[in-house]
């Protein structure tokens, strides 16, 4: 048995004339947490219901252990899905809805209460077995879901944006004990999000979508120190990266000094492997945890809104350019509202892009 | 301004607006219904006032052969019609709600046509198709029985011929509450079902016909009512007859009320009716709910 969890070999879908997935290749070993990661309408879902089986395969191979599933059944693939509505069948009972596989599968009682009752048990929902889905709060009912797909025993879980129907403070819980449920089980899942942040907590590996192609995948820190693009750049951390507009003026062995355009007597001397003649523009991409006030020479930001978060703040204005700037700051009660404040990144930290958007390293 | 005086003018807003409506209930319906109650104790012609007789028509009544007849047809009727109608209607739905977009649209329509039919006109397509002597549909019964029928006036044809006729009239809107019925179930179940392992069969017994329960449950309910009122359909295709095998009860209080002068004892009649609809209407949907909640 090999350790792959489930392989994708060029996988293509379109709806009648629209391309919605554009060739995805990628590899999820056994046991991993995979998610899929990107802005609505990126296709994620539509590759979830892909593997599921719930949509068919325009063209490409879906693999899952060994097997090649591409055209096998739903039921048949080894697949179970916690879907974003929960789908409980409102008539049963909690019981009923988590041994609804095992019914249609003609399991003995006693082995279809056994079950039951170990998934009730790992999900603390032993109490709520004789409830109706209609009976249950938000949490529970998305425990119940999960429940069903453990009684299955699947080998791999798919779970498609199952934590957005539920308030912020739920979530939060709701995600750690999937992280949990990871380890107790150890059974490969792939789960859909659109939030950066369940992907960051989450995942052994993430999957950034957007425009039917995977824009890069890695660990998530991974994706975070070292972007291969100005989307995924923007995408994965919080608040996002900012960007400016720059452009060379000089090159030395290894290193560049870009000058930005929307403040031409500032510029920075960037290490970089690429040579760009001078002239080039391209784009420089700072998060806002690398911005440092300073007191002497820097980008000069006009404050107009402070986010406090009490721990941190996040400074929001402008460069005289009039590109937006978010820097963060430790602490609160900066009282930097309506100031100019003069700030400067660690040069170490600066992303650069090309104007279309690829990573020059 | 203070309180009292904006429920005031609430009260009096509330009370405009539903004044016309009870103004007509009270002078069409209710003061209708209790003449109707008043009448049935009286010896009282059509028009003008009678002697107060007490139960004397309910005795009668129990006594008259032709209305046990009329109740044994009346009830026939509902078990010929009733359930074959919703399982038909459920048939139909079932099979349109797969189609899509403009195709279910055009063939829905063409299922709920007949429903916009006046009875009149339905009645008479079906006179001309099963016509003795040149109805489009005899050489079909011909091919069946091996001889021509005049439907209509046999005995044993007669009640299953207008059932027959009733529910293609009246099948476009009941599944129409299918299709909405059908419509409320989530895909996702369906979804979920599929990954369960549930086959065809099984999604449909386990997911759609309890969830669609309470839908199908309306439409037995609609259909015992409105078929234990069978009268229109009866009147234009066979009159009551061949030998009373197609009188019902609603066919006995037209004769006694407006070809007999009889208004006491037809409205005896239409008592009884009304109170046999409401107890077995009731008595079903109490039924259908317990089933429901059974599964």
């Amino acid at each position: 048995m090999s350790d792959t969890g489930v392989q994708l070999k060029d996988v293509k879908k379109s709806f009648s004339v629209v391309d919605v997935i554009r060739g995805v290749d990628m590899e999820i070993k056994r046991g991993q947490f995979a998610v899929f990661v990107g802005p609505s309408g990126c296709g994620k879902s539509t590759l979830l219901r892909m593997i599921a089986g719930l949509e068919d395969t325009s063209a490409g191979k879906i693999l899952i252990g060994d097997r090649d599933v591409t055209d096998v059944d739903p039921a048949d693939r080894g697949v179970a899905m916690v879907f974003q509505s929960y789908a409980l069948y409102p008539h049963l009972s909690v019981f009923e809805n988590m041994a609804f596989s095992l019914r249609l599968a003609k399991r003995p009682k006693a082995e279809v209460k056994e079950k039951v009752h170990e998934a009730a048990q790992v999900l603390q929902l032993t109490e709520q077995l004789d409830k109706k889905p209609a009976q249950l709060s938000g949490g529970q009912r998305q425990r119940v879901a999960i429940g069903r797909a453990i009684v299955r025993a699947p080998e791999v879980f798919l779970f498609d944006e199952p934590l957005s129907n539920l308030d912020a403070e739920l979530r939060v819980q709701m995600r750690l004990e999937l992280a949990r449920l990871h380890l107790k089980l150890g059974a490969t899942m792939i789960y859909v999000t659109h939030d950066q942040v369940e992907a960051m907590t989450l995942a052994d590996v993430i999957f950034v979508l957007q425009g039917g192609y995977v824009q890069q995948s890695g660990a998530p820190l991974d994706l975070y120190e070292d972007p291969s693009n100005r989307f995924v750049a923007g995408f994965i951390g919080s608040p996002s990266m900012n960007f400016f507009n720059a452009t060379v003026v000089a090159r030395a062995d290894g290193r560049l000094t870009a000058r930005l355009d929307g403040q031409p007597d500032q510029s920075f001397d960037i290490a970089m492997t690429t040579a760009l003649e001078p002239g080039t523009p391209v784009t420089l991409g700072i998060r806002p945890e690398h911005l440092v006030v300073s007191e002497g020479e820097g980008m000069r930001v006009t404050v107009d809104v402070a986010e406090e978060l009490g721990g941190v703040s996040y400074q929001h204005g402008t460069l005289e350019g009039g590109e937006a700037v978010i820097f963060q700051q430790i602490g609160a009660r900066h009282g930097m509202h309506g100031t100019v404040q003069t700030i400067l990144p660690q040069t170490d930290r600066i992303f650069v892009f090309s104007r279309e958007g690829d990573r020059i390293r | 301004m203070s309180t009292a005086k904006r429920r005031r003018r609430e009260l009096r807003n509330a009370a405009l607006m539903v004044g016309p409506f009870v103004l007509i209930l009270l002078i069409f319906f209710l003061y209708p219904t209790y003449k109707v109650i008043a009448l049935s104790f009286t010896d009282a012609p059509l028009i003008g006032e009678g002697e107060w007789i007490g139960l004397a028509n309910y005795a009668k009544l129990l006594n008259d052969k032709l209305f046990y007849t009329s109740i044994w047809n009346n009830f026939y009727f509902v078990l010929l019609t009733v359930i074959p109608t919703t399982v038909i209607a459920l048939l139909i739905a079932l099979a349109v709600s797969k189609l899509k977009g403009r195709m279910q649209a055009l063939i829905l329509t063409l299922f709920f046509l007949p429903y916009v039919l006046p009875v009149s006109v339905v009645t008479l397509i079906w006179a001309w198709m099963l016509d003795f002597q040149f109805g489009i549909l005899q050489p079909l019964i011909e091919a069946v029985t091996g001889k021509s029928v005049p439907v209509f006036k046999n005995p044993h044809w007669v009640m299953p011929m207008i059932a027959v006729v009733t529910i293609w009239w009246t099948n476009g809107f009941n599944v129409l509450l299918m299709i909405a019925g059908l419509r409320n179930i989530p895909t996702d179940l369906y979804e979920a079902a599929a990954l369960d392992g549930a086959t065809a069969w099984q999604r449909f017994w386990r997911v759609t016909w309890p969830l669609l329960w309470p839908v199908t449950a309306l439409v037995l309910t609609l259909q015992l009512i409105l078929q234990l009122k069978l009268f229109d359909q009866v009147y234009l295709l066979s009159k009551g007859g061949p030998f009373n095998s197609s009188y019902v009860v609603l066919m006995q209080m037209y004769r006694e009320a407006f070809q007999l002068n009889n208004g006491g004892y037809a409205s005896a009649i239409a008592m009884v009716l009304f109170l046999i609809i409401v107890i077995v209407s009731v008595l079903q949907f109490q039924l259908l709910r317990i089933g429901g909640r059974r599964k």
